[in-house]
């Protein structure tokens, strides 16, 4: 491993830390969250995964990181039509708060950072920062979201996407194998 | 004696068309082919593996809300392309062959033929 690539991998691990040192902050210091403000939080989660895979998109020369993209494009627009269609069916509109511009915040330098990488750099980063925000997004879930759901339809939602989501973070770790051995 | 004898005769024939019937109507190798359901859902295929015999059919049904394929392992040698939620696909199964999910790489499945 070089010194650029392990700058870069600790790096991600500092951005993961951080986006679930603030939902872990959040948790504790603010206990009760709106159903409105899940259903923001896990818009805005789907929204990120799927801007980065428009950068992928845009950047990545590679067969296995397009594909892998493409998958987390349809997965992640998948559940964000589940989510709004709930979120109506409930009469609940989706409400900004602390975690959400938390979550936008941090992926707006994640973005920044993606869009800087050249292309031989930015599969690695690209990978990595999918597994950081994969272990990011399940933690949130499992620890904030879904014990603050109250309407149990919501609640249900969550439940079912956890599969997909550690299915992403396990594609995800085997393909970010296969960049560690190159 | 005659007469014995051709009754003897008709009762060995009788005898052994009867063994003959019974014989094949218990011969393994005959097989009326059986239907087996994979459900896809949490991401998983259910069952992961399926005992069957060759010539039954393996239906698979999509009930994530995420699309999902059944493809042969590692060749690729047959595929279902995409499975939309709700839909399913069927193949006759002839060898036995490892799958797995071509979009999420880490969903996998096994039949056994035996």
């Amino acid at each position: 491993m070089n010194l650029v690539t392990r700058h870069s991998s600790i790096m991600m691990c500092l951005i993961a830390c951080s986006i679930m040192l603030s939902v872990n902050a959040f948790a504790q210091n603010n206990p009760t969250l709106t159903d409105a403000e899940v259903a923001s939080i896990a818009v805005v989660a789907n929204q990120i995964d799927i801007n980065y895979s428009q950068i992928a998109k845009k950047k990545s020369k590679n067969a296995e990181i397009l594909k892998f993209a493409e998958t987390m494009a349809n997965d992640h627009n998948a559940v964000l039509g589940q989510a709004v269609a709930l979120a109506k069916k409930l009469g609940v509109i989706p409400k900004d708060n602390a975690v959400s511009q938390k979550l936008n915040a941090d992926a707006e330098k994640n973005n920044k950072m993606l869009n800087s990488k050249s292309t031989e750099a930015f599969d690695k980063a690209y990978i990595d920062n999918e597994v950081e925000y994969h272990k990011a997004v399940i933690a949130a879930i499992e620890t904030l979201l879904i014990p603050e759901t109250e309407n149990q339809e919501l609640k249900e939602l969550l439940q079912n996407v956890l599969p997909a989501f550690k299915t992403h973070l396990e594609h995800a770790t085997m393909v970010q194998h296969k960049f560690s051995t190159k | 004696m005659i007469t014995g004898s051709v009754k003897r005769r008709n009762s060995f024939y009788w005898l052994f068309s009867i063994l003959f019937f019974i014989n094949c109507s218990s011969d393994p190798a005959i097989h009326s082919p059986e239907a087996y359901t994979v459900e896809i859902k949490q991401m998983k295929f259910q069952p992961s593996e399926l005992v069957l015999q060759k010539g039954d059919t393996v239906i698979w049904i999509n009930h994530d809300f995420i699309v999902h394929d059944v493809t042969e392992d590692p060749g690729k040698t047959w595929t279902s392309s995409a499975i939309q939620n709700g839909e399913s696909w069927r193949m006759v199964v002839t060898e036995s062959s490892n799958y797995f999910c071509n979009i999420h790489q880490v969903m996998k499945g096994k039949l056994l033929v035996k």
